[in-house]
C-alpha cells in the first residue's frame, strides 16, 4: 500500500494508463479497436480518455478504418486489438497500410511475459507474424518502456517512407507501475531517415528538365505523402510538362488540368502510357515502378529516367535510371524550381492530347455501364468528395472516370489490392473529416468481405454513400479468365442487408434512374447503400 | 545477359535488441534469397552486435538487400565485401 502511494506521488501509474496517456500525447484523436482479455486494462481506461473510441466489428475492419483515417488526414491511424486472434485478424490491415506507405500504429495485447512461449490461451507470436507486413514492431518488456516506445512508434510510422508499426504489449506490463514520462524528443540510434537533397543533384535534374523535348512527370503516392502537390503543379505549368500518375498518385495532380494525362499502368489511359513510353525524359516522383504499372510501358528505361524517392531501396529496384535522387520530393521540387526555365512543348502536348481523345470507352451492352455510375457519382457530388474504393474493376473505373483534383481525396488499396478495404476505410475517412462527403465505391464481392462494418457507419450516423456495383460476379476475375469460374458466387439481398444494419437502401436497375437516385443519396444525412445493377460484361 | 552470382559477405552492425536477428534473416529470406553463412557476435560496445551474413546473389540483388537492410530500424551500418 505504502509503495503504491509512493509510486503515485512520483508520477507512477499503470502501464495501461501510461499507454493511453502516451497515445494522447502522440496526437491520437480516434482509436479504432476491438476488446479482448489481454487488453481489458486498457479498455477500462477508455471512457475517461480524450481519444474517441470506435468499435469496429472485426479487427481487419478496425485497422482499415485507421488506415482510411491516415490516408484522409496524413496523420497516423491508431488501432487497438487483443492478443491471438485479434492480432492475427489485424494482419491484412497492417500489410495493406504498410505496402502503400501509410502511417499506422497498432497496439496489440499479448499474454503475460511469463506465459510467452507456453502456448497460452490466445497467445500468438505477433512480432514474428507481423514482421513481413510492417515497418517495425516492438515487444514491450517493462512498463517503463511504454512512453518511449509509443513516441518511437509514431516517429517511425511517420518518418522516412511511412509505414505500419506494431506495439505488442503483454498483459502483466499493462498492470505494472510505470514511472517513465513521455520523452520530449526522440532520437533513434540506428534510424536516421532524413535525406537532404544531395548537393549537385538539383542542378543536374534542372539541366535534364531544361534540355528535354518530350518530358513527362510520372507522379506517385510519394508526392502526396510529401505534401508536394502544389510544387508539382508549379513545375508542370512552368515548364509545360504533362503529368501521369500511378494509382497511388491519383489526386496528386488535378485531372482537369490540360496537362493531366490521367493514370498510367495496365488499367491506365493510353495517353499516360504512351507518354511514358515515348518521352525523352521521365521524371518519376515518389513511385515504385510497380509491375501493375510497368507492364503498360517498357520497363527498360535507363538513360531517360530520373527517379526521386525518399526510399533509397526503391531506386533501381525495378527499372534502371540515369539519375536517382534520394530525398524528400517537396524539398527537391522547391530546390529546382528557380533553376527550371519556362518552356513549351506544344508539338508533344498536341500528340498526347490526340491520344487522350481517342481513349476508348470500353463498354458492354447489357445494363448500366460501371463507368457511368462513377460519372453519376461525380455529378451528384459536384466533383467534390472523398472517394474510397474497394478492389476490382470498379476501382479502376473510379480511378479513371472521377475528376480527381486534390490529394488525399482518392483512397484505395494499391500495393496489396485488398478486397474488403473500401467499407471500413470510408468509415475511417468520414470520421477523420466530419462535414466532408464520403463516397465508397465497392464491388459486390468486396462488399461481402467487410459488410459487418456497415453497422459502425449507421451507429456513428456517418453520411457515407456506399455504392455497390452489382455485376453478380467477381468482375475482375471474370475479366481475367477465359471461362469464368469462381465457384458459386451469389449475392445477398443488399436492400435487406442495408436494412439489417440500419442504413437506407436504394436499388437502381435502370440507367434512367441513376442520376436522380445518386443525387438523393448524396443529400441524405445518414449512411445510404446504393446498389446499382451494372453490366457484367464491361471490362476495366 | 545473365549477371553472375557470387557470394557476398555483408557485415551489419545492429542494435543488440530482441528480435533484430529474426528481422534481418526474415528480410533476406522473405525476398527469396538464401543465406549461406551467418555469424553473430558482440562488439566492444555491448549494445551493438555484429552480424556477418554470406549471401549468394548477383550484384544487383545484393545491392537491393543492402538498401533494404539500411532501411531496417535497428541496423546501424552495412558494409559489403565481395567473395568468390
Ligand atoms: C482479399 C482479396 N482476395 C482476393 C483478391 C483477388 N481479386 C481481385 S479483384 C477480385 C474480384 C472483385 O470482385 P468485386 O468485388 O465484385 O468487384 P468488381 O471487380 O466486380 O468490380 C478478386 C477476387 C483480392 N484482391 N483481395
Amino acid at each position: 500500500m505504502r509503495r503504491a502511494a509512493r509510486e503515485q506521488s512520483s508520477g507512477g501509474r499503470t502501464g495501461a494508463k501510461a499507454l493511453v496517456e502516451s497515445l494522447e500525447r502522440a496526437g491520437a484523436q480516434i482509436l479504432f479497436g476491438y476488446p479482448g482479455g489481454n487488453v481489458i486494462d486498457i479498455f477500462n481506461l477508455l471512457p475517461a480518455s480524450k481519444m474517441k473510441f470506435v468499435l469496429g466489428r472485426h479487427e481487419q475492419g478496425c485497422v482499415h478504418m485507421a488506415d482510411g483515417y491516415a490516408r484522409a488526414t496524413g496523420r497516423p491511424g491508431v488501432a487497438l486489438v487483443t492478443s491471438g486472434p485479434g492480432a492475427t485478424n489485424a494482419i491484412t490491415g497492417l500489410g495493406t497500410a504498410n505496402m502503400d506507405g501509410i502511417p499506422l500504429v497498432l497496439v496489440s495485447g499479448q499474454v503475460p511475459l511469463s506465459e510467452i512461449g507456453t502456448d497460452a490461451f490466445q497467445e500468438a507470436d505477433m512480432s514474428g507474424i507481423c514482421r513481413a507486413v510492417t515497418k517495425h514492431s516492438f515487444l514491450v518488456k517493462s512498463a517503463d518502456e511504454i512512453p518511449e516506445t509509443v513516441a518511437e512508434a509514431f516517429y517511425i510510422a511517420t518518418h522516412g517512407k511511412p509505414g505500419a508499426v506494431v506495439i505488442d504489449l503483454p498483459r502483466n506490463v499493462q498492470r505494472e507501475i510505470c514511472l517513465a514520462q513521455y520523452p520530449e524528443r526522440i532520437s533513434l540510434r540506428a534510424y536516421h531517415p532524413e535525406c537532404p537533397v544531395p548537393p549537385g543533384s538539383a542542378a543536374a535534374l534542372a539541366g535534364l528538365v531544361n534540355r528535354a523535348r518530350r518530358p513527362v512527370i510520372y507522379a506517385g503516392g510519394g508526392v502526396i505523402a510529401s505534401g508536394a502537390s502544389a510544387d508539382l503543379k508549379a513545375l508542370a505549368e512552368k515548364a509545360q510538362i504533362p503529368v501521369a500518375t500511378s494509382l497511388m498518385g491519383v489526386g496528386a495532380f488535378d485531372t482537369r488540368d490540360p496537362l493531366s494525362l490521367g493514370m498510367a499502368g495496365v488499367y491506365g489511359t493510353k495517353a499516360a502510357n504512351a507518354a511514358i513510353a515515348s518521352a525523352d525524359l521521365v521524371l518519376a516522383l515518389g513511385v515504385r515502378f510497380n509491375d501493375r504499372m510497368t507492364a503498360a510501358f517498357p520497363p527498360e528505361r535507363g538513360v531517360k529516367t530520373v527517379h526521386v524517392d525518399c526510399d533509397a531501396s526503391s531506386i533501381e529496384k525495378n527499372v534502371p535510371v540515369s539519375l536517382g535522387i534520394v530525398a524528400d520530393i517537396k524539398d527537391v521540387l522547391t530546390t529546382i524550381s528557380s533553376r527550371v526555365k519556362p518552356a513549351r512543348h506544344d508539338e508533344w502536348l498536341r500528340r498526347l492530347a490526340a491520344l487522350a481523345r481517342r481513349s476508348p470507352a470500353r463498354r458492354g451492352t447489357k445494363g448500366i455501364a460501371p463507368a457511368d455510375v462513377v460519372r453519376s457519382v461525380a455529378a451528384a457530388v459536384g466533383g467534390d468528395a472523398i472517394v474510397v474504393t474497394d478492389v476490382g474493376q470498379h476501382q479502376m473505373f473510379a480511378a479513371r472516370e472521377f475528376p480527381h483534383s486534390c490529394p488525399r481525396r482518392f483512397i484505395s488499396s494499391g500495393g496489396m489490392g485488398t478486397m474488403g478495404f473500401g467499407i471500413p476505410a470510408a468509415i475511417g475517412a468520414a470520421l477523420a473529416m466530419p462535414g466532408e462527403k464520403v463516397v465508397a465505391l465497392v464491388g459486390d464481392g468486396g462488399a461481402q468481405m467487410t459488410a459487418e462494418e456497415l453497422k459502425v457507419a449507421a451507429d456513428e450516423r456517418l453520411g457515407i454513400v456506399f455504392v455497390v456495383f452489382n455485376n453478380s460476379s467477381l468482375g475482375m476475375i471474370r475479366q481475367m479468365q477465359e471461362r469464368y469460374f469462381v465457384g458459386n458466387f451469389t449475392n445477398p439481398d443488399f436492400m435487406a442487408l442495408a436494412r439489417a444494419y440500419g442504413l437506407r437502401g436504394v436499388r437502381v436497375e435502370k440507367a434512367a434512374d441513376l442520376d436522380r437516385a445518386m443525387a438523393r443519396a448524396v443529400r441524405a444525412k445518414g449512411p445510404v447503400l446504393v446498389e446499382v445493377k451494372v453490366d457484367r460484361d464491361a471490362r476495366a | 545477359m545473365q549477371e553472375r552470382e557470387r557470394i557476398y559477405v555483408l557485415s551489419c552492425f545492429v542494435e543488440n535488441k530482441p528480435g533484430v536477428l529474426a528481422r534481418i534473416v526474415g528480410l533476406i529470406s522473405g525476398r527469396g534469397y538464401n543465406i549461406q553463412t551467418l555469424n553473430v557476435g558482440p562488439t566492444e560496445d555491448g549494445t551493438v552486435s555484429r552480424m556477418k551474413i554470406g549471401v549468394l546473389g548477383t550484384e544487383k540483388v545484393v545491392n537491393q538487400i543492402i538498401l533494404q537492410l539500411r532501411n531496417c530500424v535497428n541496423v546501424m551500418e552495412v558494409v559489403c565485401r565481395r567473395g568468390r
